[in-house]
């Protein structure tokens, strides 16, 4: 789910037959059998979570020494893990709350395809991210270096064609940015604005620095620059006189995509981001694509796990991280055995969120109400079939132009297999809303079927039949999805603090500190947290 | 007067309402078969609802010529709406294929429907003129007709053609009008002359479209045959897609989702082309595996090799090679040969099957339907020709149908260029077959030295190939493209290529 600015367009791809719409009577009098509708209802572990309000655990009854103790099994966290490892470190632990390593990089599966829980592409990376480019390379994800230098990228872990499709006034089309149908000042608009980003992606500041990099941290410290974080990215469309109805919706849809929050509440520095920080400069041709699987990113989080074999513990949450003596002292809670346990740490790593930190450290409260966590909900589908209008056949992200939620997914659409039984589609929604918390409640109070109806009821604008259609359901809530770059957050004292490490005891490591959520920061901060703990420095290695 | 009369009135009124509904109907079924069969809706919609308005006038116009027994003339026009624009869909979708002056008749049908309709309004006014007074007659007359019109405007996009589908709900609507013909002969029995007989031919007229409404089903596969312009022998619908074979002198055809695989007449071309080739400059052909090809014409050929020892056919659809196995025109075709003890035949998606398959092939022969969608498409891409070749043994060779270098150059040489990233030597040929107009083909060595022009055996009896590989493979400046890019799964430009070639057509 992202923009295809550069996808060549291509309007009516199937046509009608006659011979096939003689048939079409016969077929529309077959009658559907109506199956009863699975419902599924799934979450973080919050319950076990929440217990961090309380902190009700038992007094610890084991002791465990380790150098060092990697608190979360995120990407950030395994990250660290694998750079410990590169380093000649094998002495760590991984503290994992959730029965799984990979954080918003997990995933789930039925009998017909697997699917993400979270987070579920990778853009191809900028060319000068060599530090992820060799990760790629060593997954085979790259599968080598053409003659000018550029990577080349498995055919088979690239999105495949079609990537897009938006349902835009009554009819499918190509891409996600709106081309048919549009008048000629809303044409101009998306021109104007397209053209704005080209600058912002290829310029760079006085201290030849990109204005808009990743990760975030490499970003020009250009003052012009950097006050765009201070206002909205409403507010800065409308000071560029770029308020195009469709324009709008496009932008807004990018940044509740990327963000989790419309245009009215993401600063304007985040929003711009999103379109010029990646310079789609790491192919020969300069083609935007995404790397994906049926899992989503789970498959990289598979990829970072091999690091921390036999060193992770899961289903166990710290619930207190504090420095005595030269030793930090780690309280964490094992819900399998439902006894508590105190690490010993030379060093600890929180890969942690910062809602989650204000809970284990003294003093943090402050720090982590400047954080703010837009929820989610996924839900995947299993069909016995999606029909359409046909305008443009089933694409890897589809999107429903105007609407609240995301689009979906198509999960097998990563399969070489020319038919499936069942498709199984994954809808992503995020709550858009002034009020986080207020959301974060209602989220939790709601029943399942409430969630199924918004779910179908969004739905129906590009497929009247879905309901009828749908076998089962899963829906994935995520009280705090992710950070929400809000204005004043990206560049302000709560996001620099909560970085600073503590006594050169406690690091710190989550995409929550670089205020975008993507693999590339998660990926980066938990190998720069190792950097600074081996060597003082945070330069990549 | 009183209740008698107010029944006659109300009778007559139902009348034109039933008229104006079923009135309306007819000529959305019209333009709707317009739009499906001959395209351009806009187009169709227009022109049909101006030649019904039109013929409407053309009816009122003739209504002052009928002066006697108009009430006998009411009914009978009632049947014969009825008839005609009940049956017009059926006799339009009969017609479609066979008659060139089609759309003469479309409108002919059309201009019938709205002379009777025009012609009922001012005949009923003239009946009724005497016993009601003008004011009333007007205003009740034309609003039972406008609700009428509009009743059927709203019921046939939403109810009827979703129900009923396009044929039957002419039908249908056709059996509506004459079961009030009927009504109003046994109702009106003393106002009429020789009930009877407008008894009779209303009855009968129902009984007619009644037998059309049960047998409408075999009706629309019988037009589905006149789409192909040939007898259908069998049709059979699997979960991939669906089979027709058709039979025309002795000629056998045979389409797979109205796509034409092969004519008997002229097969023979194709699949010899296709075969003996690499079979001929192969230098080991024990082993050969066969991608496609379910109807086991490929494999009829290789078998006339005896060296081959196995011949492994993978073809996603069951339903396809069994009909092979078993039908007898079929297996006189392809002579048996998926019942041949040398041939493994597994009912396999090709891609996953090769991707996990350990064995190696010293021939392979790809039989693919044309790549006319993405999922087609990504049987001939990179990733494709990249896995089939982890199962080529050392001096392997493969050919892949690789649809027309005349209608489609740039597809054609797309999956050329894709293949020549894959394999050490590629080269292409075509064959002319009548029915499929000028074919081609890829062919590839997994080894440098083998040499597409040797003939390391040879089998007697072809009919077409002669074993000169030079003669197929030369390409006139018609069948050459350039700039042509590779077909990767992240792009998909064959699919577009295609697409864009075979949609000019």
């Amino acid at each position: 789910m992202r923009n295809g600015e550069n996808y060549n367009s291509r309007r009516t791809f199937l046509k009608g037959i006659a011979a096939s719409l003689l048939l079409l009577p016969v077929l529309q009098s077959c009658k559907e059998k109506v199956i009863a509708l699975l419902i599924r209802l799934s979450g973080t572990n919050h319950i076990l979570g929440h217990r961090l309000w309380v902190k009700n655990f038992p007094k610890p009854t084991r002791q465990i020494q380790i150098p060092y103790l990697i608190i979360g099994g995120g990407i950030s966290g395994l990250s660290a893990a694998r750079q410990f490892t590169k380093k000649g470190i094998s002495e760590f632990l991984v503290l994992e709350l959730e029965n799984y390593l990979g954080g918003n990089s997990s995933n789930g599966e039925n009998q017909y395809s697997k699917f993400p829980l979270g987070a579920h592409y990778l853009p191809l990376p900028n060319f000068h991210d060599k530090t992820l480019l060799q990760f790629l390379e060593e997954e085979k994800i790259i599968l080598g270096y053409d003659a000018k230098g550029f990577p080349e990228f498995d055919e088979a872990q690239l999105t495949f064609s079609p990537q897009e499709r938006l349902f835009y006034k009554n009819d499918w089309q190509e891409g996600l940015v709106p081309k048919y149908g549009n008048s000629h000042a809303d044409e101009n608009a998306f021109q104007v604005f397209f053209s704005k980003m080209d600058y912002f992606r290829e310029t760079k500041g006085a201290d030849g620095k990109y204005l808009f990099d990743i990760p975030l941290g490499h970003s020009s410290n250009d003052e012009q620059t950097l006050k765009l974080d201070n206002i909205t990215m409403k507010q800065w469309l409308d000071e560029n006189k770029l308020t195009a109805k469709p324009l709008i919706a496009y932008i807004d849809y990018c940044c509740r995509d990327d963000f989790g929050l419309g245009i009215d509440f993401v600063s304007a520095w985040a929003g711009i981001h999103y379109f010029a920080g990646r310079k789609h400069n790491a192919t020969s041709d300069g083609k935007e694509n995404v790397l994906t699987w049926p899992e989503g990113n789970a498959r990289l989080a598979s990829h970072l796990k091999k690091y921390s074999e036999g060193k992770t513990l899961k289903n166990h949450l710290a619930y207190e991280v504090k420095i005595e003596g030269n030793k930090t002292v780690v309280h964490a809670f094992d819900d399998m055995k439902k006894e508590s346990v105190e690490i010993i740490a030379d060093k600890v790593i929180l890969a942690t969120p910062q809602f989650i930190n204000q809970y284990l450290l003294e003093n943090r409260k402050h720090i982590a109400r400047e954080f703010h966590y837009a929820p989610w909900l996924l839900a995947t589908l299993t069909v016995s079939d999606l029909t359409d209008n046909y305008s443009y056949p089933l694409c890897w992200d589809n999107v429903i132009h105007g609407s609240k939620g995301l689009g979906y997914i198509y999960d097998q659409h990563q399969s070489v297999q020319q038919v499936q039984s069942k498709k199984v589609i994954t809808y992503y929604f995020s709550f858009s809303s002034p009020d986080i918390r207020k959301t974060r409640r209602a989220l939790y109070k709601q029943k399942k079927e409430y969630w199924k109806q918004m779910v179908f009821d969004d739905l129906k604008t590009a497929h009247p039949d879905i309901e009828g259609k749908t076998e089962e359901i899963s829906i994935r809530l995520l009280g705090h999805g992710m950070i929400s770059p809000v204005p004043g957050f990206l560049f302000g004292a709560a996001k620099n603090q909560a970085g600073k490490s503590i006594g050169n005891k406690i690091f710190f490591a989550h995409s929550d500190l670089a205020g975008i959520s993507i693999f590339e920061e998660a990926f980066h901060q938990g190998i720069n947290v190792v950097n600074t703990i081996l060597d003082g420095t945070t330069l990549d290695s | 007067m009183g209740k008698r009369f107010l029944r006659f009135e109300f009778l007559l009124l139902l009348a034109v309402f039933t008229i104006a509904t079923c009135g309306l109907v007819y000529e959305l079924v019209a333009g709707t078969l317009a739009s499906y069969l001959l395209g351009d809706s806009v187009k169709q919609f227009s022109f049909i609802i101006g030649v019904y308005l039109f013929s409407m006038g053309v009816g009122s116009y003739f209504s002052k010529f009928l002066q006697r027994n108009m009430l006998n003339t009411f009914v009978e026009i009632e049947i014969l709406v009825g008839l005609v624009g009940g049956l017009s869909s059926v006799i339009l979708f009969l017609l479609f294929e066979s008659v060139h002056y089609f759309q003469f008749i479309l409108y002919f049908l059309v201009f019938i429907t709205g002379c009777l309709v025009g012609l009922e309004i001012p005949l009923l006014m003239n009946i009724l003129k005497d016993r009601v007074k003008f004011r009333d007659l007007v205003s009740n007359v034309f609003t039972f007709d406008y609700i009428g019109a509009l009743l059927a405007s709203i019921l046939f996009p939403l109810v009827l053609v979703p129900q009923l589908g396009v044929m039957r709900t002419s039908l249908f609507f056709g059996m509506i009008n004459i079961s009030i013909a009927i009504v109003l002969c046994f109702l009106l029995k003393s106002e009429l002359k020789k009930g009877y007989l407008l008894k009779a031919k209303a009855i009968g007229s129902f009984v007619l479209l009644l037998t059309v409404f049960i047998f409408s089903d075999s009706i629309l596969s019988f037009s589905e045959g006149k789409l192909y312009g040939e007898n259908i022998v069998y049709t059979s619908s699997t979960p991939y897609q669906r089979i027709v074979l058709t039979h025309n002198k002795s000629d056998y055809r045979l389409y797979l989702n109205n796509n034409l695989q092969f004519s008997s007449a002229d097969e023979y071309r194709y699949h010899e082309a296709l075969v003996h080739p690499v079979m001929a400059m192969a230098p080991k052909i024990e082993t050969v595996l066969v991608l496609g090809g379910g109807d086991g014409l490929a494999v009829r050929e290789i078998l006339k090799y005896k060296e081959v020892k196995t011949i492994t056919l993978v073809d996603l659809d069951e339903g396809m090679t069994k009909l092979f196995k078993t039908n007898k025109i079929l297996t006189d075709l392809n002579k048996q040969s998926l019942t041949n003890p040398k041939v493994k035949v597994l009912n396999q998606d090709a891609y996953i099957w090769a991707k996990s398959c350990k064995q190696k092939y010293d021939v392979v022969i790809v039989d693919f339907p044309d790549p006319s969608n993405y999922s087609l498409g990504k049987l001939y891409s990179l990733n494709f020709y990249k896995t089939l070749h982890q199962i080529l043994s050392k001096d392997a060779v493969v050919v892949v149908q690789t649809t027309s270098p005349y209608f489609a150059p740039k597809s054609f040489w797309c999956i050329n260029k894709t293949m020549m990233e894959v394999f050490p030597q590629v080269d292409a040929y075509h064959a002319y077959v009548p029915s499929f107009g000028e074919w081609g083909y890829t062919i590839a060595a997994n080894s440098f030295v083998t040499n597409f022009n040797t003939v390391n055996r040879q089998v007697d009896g072809l009919r077409f190939y002669n074993y000169q590989f030079e003669k197929l493979n030369y390409f006139s400046k018609d069948m050459v493209s350039k700039d042509i890019e590779i077909n990767r799964l992240d792009n998909q430009v064959l699919v577009r290529y295609f697409d864009e070639e075979w949609g000019k057509l």
